[in-house]
């Protein structure tokens, strides 16, 4: 071949080479910037007070209890959602595969997984909120209960989709394997092949998670916030996302500041539990027990 | 195909299509198929095959890729059930009965019928539970009585001295080799009848596949084996029977011997000797 080729190809291989960093660099840029701002405006307000005082103190409180409250909810969301959830894609993967309604419902969980979250609010508000006012005498019918099913809808789809997939990736010579041996399919399902899935289906459960603690708009219908601290699931409840929501339209520079830190503490518990999801996922590719 | 069910409607064991003498003649066969078809979906995958597997022999089966070879296999434990659309008609006999019987039990079929895969395929478990979660759900054994059927089935499948001291140590960590001969004691212990090994050196180094080889030809005084190949140098170094399968029809069933001297059929000399496949 001749020269001229080679030196074309180089050139072409350089500027897209160029052109991959680039991009790469411009979404680094990005996150780099958005953890800086976060740590930057946050840091006046990561003090002592910001984990033991609570929001009704306003400017000289914390943000004790959305904390509380955020880990509440978001404990009541994946305990709804990870066994139905865990099921239902085991369902989807292992047994669905003689009938139509398979399909069907892996396009339905995409669309919840795609659905708006203020919608999936608002239908928690109208098929528990609403109805529970007799719980209440009437009066404050919004809870943790209601925010956390409105978290498990969010959550639910997340893990349905990873089991499925991760079920769908153990390879089909160990079912023939299992199957073979004369090992009944829900023996094979239990001991062998969520086994053999175990890690990935983890990861979902824990990217779940941290994609439901940001989670605002269906939070507002539905657990509604409270200012002072509660551990009572049929109280209002107040959250992490929602505080820093409020906080961030008041006019108070302090205040701002509290938002500041709250959206701090909150990306550094969803890095964190992105690094525990990355860390259970690698480790299980060295060894599957 | 009309000569090959000829031979299936014969008594007793051995006579090829065109009658020739096989000193094979006396063995009882352990399994008879009977004008078996295979369907996948629209696809005619096995036409009328009609064939006796003899007793405590090796049977090797080749053919060119896609001939149905490794269909017929997964029908003899009717392992292809597992996937929609795929149906086998006809009639497989193991010890008098029709396997192919949607009343025969799988469970019962499985555990009478082995079978070991292309690719070794351990369990995410220990060595010493690969080999008893298969025992452990067709009988109820104490420690004692488990822990000599597992070293039996190693011992069985020539990996005892390798891995008696590591049984707690995960199967993953053992080699290609070592993990397929695990796989041959996980199906052998269960005492099977019949062994159905389906192409299982073709992920194996030359070392590992002449211990596989050699370890087929020790079994085969225990069990009824029935071997896929790509290497016809395998069925002939360790079958005593050869099907040779051309497009979803047994072409020629006949002594491994016969098979690779003087075949009777010109496709089967044409695939021997290279011509096609």
């Amino acid at each position: 071949m001749s020269a001229s080729l080679y030196t074309t190809r180089r050139i072409k291989n350089i500027v897209a080479m160029i052109l991959s960093v680039v991009a790469t660099g411009i979404g680094l840029l990005f996150l780099a910037w958005i953890l800086w701002e976060t740590l930057s405006q946050g840091i006046a307000g990561l003090k002592p007070a910001l984990f033991t005082k609570i929001t009704a103190y306003r400017e000289e409180g914390g943000l004790a209890n959305a904390m509380v409250g955020s880990l509440i909810l978001n404990v009541i969301g994946i305990l709804i959602a990870t066994p139905i959830g865990v099921m239902a894609g085991t369902w989807l993967a292992e047994y669905s595969r003689r009938s139509k309604l398979g399909p069907t419902i892996r396009f339905l969980n995409d669309i919840l997984l795609s659905a708006p979250s203020i919608v999936l609010g608002l239908f928690v508000y109208t098929i528990v909120v609403l109805p529970s006012k007799w719980l209440t005498n009437g009066d404050v019918t919004f809870s943790g209960i209601a925010g956390g099913i409105a978290l498990a809808l969010i959550a639910l789809p997340v893990i349905v989709r990873t089991t499925d997939e991760m079920l769908r990736l153990v390879p089909g010579t160990l079912r023939e394997a299992a199957l073979s041996l004369g090992v009944p399919q829900w023996k094979l399902t239990v001991q062998i092949l969520i086994r053999a899935a175990r890690s990935g289906i983890v990861t979902g459960v824990l990217l779940a998670l941290a994609r439901i603690s940001g989670e605002t708009a269906p939070l507002l219908f539905t657990a509604f916030g409270n200012n002072f601290m509660t551990f009572n699931p049929i109280d209002k409840m107040p959250s992490l996302p929602q505080v820093i929501y409020e906080y961030t339209k008041d006019p108070s520079p302090d205040i701002n500041t509290l938002a500041w830190a709250g959206a701090f503490v909150l990306t550094m518990f969803v890095l964190a539990l992105s690094l525990v999801a990355r860390f259970v996922f690698s480790r299980s590719k060295v060894s599957h027990d | 195909m009309t000569n090959m069910n000829e031979v299936a409607s014969k008594p007793g064991f051995g006579t090829s299509a065109h009658g020739s003498d096989v000193d094979l003649g006396q063995v009882p066969a352990k399994m008879t198929v009977r004008d078996l078809n295979f369907h996948y979906g629209e696809f005619h995958a096995l036409k009328s095959i009609a064939m006796d597997v003899p007793e405590k022999k090796v049977t090797a089966i080749i053919g060119p890729s896609g001939c149905g070879k490794s269909t017929l296999l997964r029908i003899f434990n009717r392992i292809y059930a597992i996937y929609p659309n795929l149906r086998a008609s006809g009639e497989i006999v193991l010890d008098g009965e029709n396997i192919l019987d949607p009343k025969y039990s799988l469970n019962r079929l499985r555990s009478k019928v082995g079978m070991v895969f292309q690719k070794p395929v351990p369990f995410p478990m220990t060595i010493f539970e690969n080999v008893a979660y298969g025992i452990r759900h067709h009988e109820k054994l104490n420690r004692t009585d488990m822990e000599g059927r597992v070293e039996q089935a190693l011992r069985g499948a020539a990996l005892w001295d390798e891995v008696k001291d590591k049984l707690k140590q995960s199967a993953l960590g053992l080699s290609g080799g070592q993990q397929q001969r695990l796989c041959i004691a996980r199906g052998i212990a269960l005492k099977p009848e019949v062994l159905l090994l389906d192409e299982p050196t073709s992920a194996l180094d030359p070392i590992a596949t002449s211990r596989i080889e050699q370890l087929v030809e020790e079994l085969k005084s225990q069990f009824t084996i029935v071997i896929v190949t790509h290497n016809m140098q395998q069925a002939a170094r360790c079958s005593d029977m050869t099907a040779f399968m051309y497009m979803g029809e047994l072409i020629e069933f006949d002594r491994t011997e016969k098979i690779f001297t003087k075949p009777n059929k010109k496709q089967t000399e044409d695939y021997i000797t290279g011509r096609f496949g």
